[in-house]
């Protein structure tokens, strides 16, 4: 089946019907992106004082992604504008240059921006004289010449407010005061349990055969499973959290009963993509499954604190459940991220042999395709536009 | 493009590609010295931060997106006003919001927000609208496509 009026205009939109179509397309994203920043704006307005984050955005990297992307909307054109003069040659160049740019953009925003910030961590502690004391740890040095308090002002007015002023003094005092501030920075290390799993008894009525039972033994790492299993005794020691809770499990399945006691505490150093408040309140036992964090604060030249898991309220990295900003923030810059992607793939679907073709078949068919593709890698570019100001600056 | 008949030829074109590509960079330099330059107030610096970011918007609307020659075409013209309106719609629910007695009440709350959300809500779309509008008012919209369109079909037949 011909689709009709690809190339030339309909008579009564006067356009050829791929672009309506793209303009009407635009339309519903312009409603979709409407409906995203105007939650923006009600959320940044009605935010409460000291809660809205936007000193934390790195404007330069913010800035220097708005130059790549204007950059890669200016080569799309160009692009459209050597398919128009028939020039195949000139359109690859460009369109590689607009592909290679809309890459460069990805891996800046999911390879360096949305990562470290996922590696920071803010915690929230339940007392604010230990709040305090902690504070005073990390800023020694700025203790032994100045005054702590001053100095986490200085960096909660630059994060919440860019400028001091009146309210930022107040919304600081009473943060101080309440301890509800935040201590930020890195997971460098903590100690968690060593754990030590022993066999207690086993159930010949659980409908598990003896074999079966001795092969779950087996398969955790015991050497002499018949002899475990008649009389227990101890499966393994000092193991890690998660291999002792997989054993449990298992030999649960498997009719047995598993008993689990912290034997002691190791300093592991962190990895910073796994750390949630969960991990820190987990108890075995009664006794806690991370004993401790040891927490680098931001600008204190890396000089460590010691948070024991009994003080810790709450701890969240930099990720959408931290805070409202960073919620709407994921969420818009998400979007526009995905918007992004899906451009690369059309793209390198119309660099292709497959997306070429058309271009043998019937070349001003072709250039409107890209023309419309234009159009949408515009609009990214324009809804980037906006966000630049709004996320970066305000 | 290949439908309107005042569209410059491509080189021409060309040159006001790199021009707004020029624009777009300035206005990024500006919003960037601005920004790490002058302690401006939150309220100034939005305001001055979004004017920039309209005027880019509008050059890569009316030049990259070819809008400025295809603006006579009444579909797409129409259809940006209803988005508009809808967008306008939308932060006129914010300010309907923000409007509110205990809302303006609030201590902390400072006025300056107010007027804020009266801008982005009132005059960005206003001003998209009445620009468009002014664009739908322009002599012959319609006919300007309509005997090109009679063309094509004479070449079809």
């Amino acid at each position: 089946m011909e689709i009709p009026y690809t190339v030339k205009p309909r008579p009564d939109t006067g356009l050829y019907n791929a672009k309506l179509g793209i303009w009407l397309f635009l339309a519903s994203e312009v409603m979709l992106f409407g409906a995203l920043f105007s939650s923006y704006v009600l959320l940044r307005v009605g935010a409460e004082p000291g809660t809205w984050s936007m000193g934390l955005m790195d404007l330069y990297v913010g800035a220097g992604n708005t130059m790549v992307l204007i950059a890669s909307s200016m080569f799309v054109v160009l692009a459209w504008a050597e398919l128009k003069q028939g020039n195949l040659a000139g359109y690859k160049k460009w369109k590689w240059a607009t592909i290679a740019c809309a890459v460069l953009f990805l891996c800046v925003k999911w390879g360096y921006e949305w990562p470290s910030k996922f590696k920071h961590y803010d915690v929230w502690l339940n007392n604010a004289t230990v709040l305090h004391e902690k504070f005073e740890k990390g800023y020694h040095e700025v203790a032994s010449h100045g005054d702590v308090e001053k100095h986490v002002e200085d960096i909660y007015t630059e994060r919440f407010f860019k400028e001091p002023s009146e309210a930022s003094h107040a919304a600081f005092d009473d943060a101080w005061e309440n301890g509800t501030l935040a201590l930020s920075g890195h997971i460098n290390a903590y100690e968690e349990a060593r754990i030590d799993v022993r066999i207690t008894g086993w159930k010949a009525d659980a409908g598990v055969s003896e074999d079966e039972a001795d092969k779950a033994l087996a398969k955790q790492g015991a050497k002499d499973a018949a002899e475990l299993r008649q009389n227990g005794g101890s499966l393994s020691e000092k193991t890690d959290y998660d291999s002792a809770k997989r054993a449990e499990y298992a030999l649960g399945q498997a009719g047995f009963t598993v008993a689990l006691s912290v034997v002691g505490y190791e300093r592991v150093e962190a990895h910073p993509w796994v750390w949630r408040t969960k991990r820190v309140t987990e108890d075995i036992g009664g006794k806690p499954r991370v004993k401790s964090i040891v927490f680098g604060l931001d600008h204190s030249h890396h000089h460590e604190i010691t948070l024991a898991a009994g003080d810790i309220k709450r701890l969240s990295s930099y990720e959408p459940k931290h805070s409202t900003f960073f919620g709407i923030y994921y969420t818009i810059t998400g979007l526009h991220a995905a918007h992004v992607f899906g451009g690369i793939l059309i793209m390198l679907y119309n660099m292709l042999p497959i997306g070429l073709g058309l271009w043998h078949r019937d070349r001003e068919q072709f250039t409107n395709r890209i023309e419309t593709f234009g159009l949408f890698w515009h609009f990214v570019d324009l809804v980037w536009i906006f966000l630049f100001p709004i996320l970066y600056i305000l | 493009m290949s439908d309107s008949h005042d569209s410059p030829t491509i080189p021409d074109l060309i040159k006001k590609f790199h021009f707004v590509g020029g624009v777009l960079v300035l206005g990024t330099i500006i919003t960037f010295v601005i920004d790490i330059m002058f302690a401006l107030p939150l309220a100034l610096s939005a305001v001055i931060g979004l004017l920039i970011a309209l005027v880019k918007a509008s050059f890569v609307v009316a030049i990259f997106m070819h809008y400025k020659w295809d603006k006579k075409l009444i579909w797409i013209t129409w259809t940006m006003v209803l988005t508009f309106l809808f967008f306008a719609g939308m932060m006129g629910l914010i300010m309907w919001a923000y409007g509110d007695a205990p809302n303006l009440a609030r201590n902390e709350m400072h006025p300056i927000w107010v007027v804020l959300a009266a801008l982005l809500g009132v005059a960005l779309p206003a001003s998209f609208t009445v620009f468009t509008v002014k664009m739908l008012s322009q002599p012959a919209p319609v006919e300007a496509a309509a005997p090109k369109a009679k063309r094509a079909a004479k070449k079809k037949g």
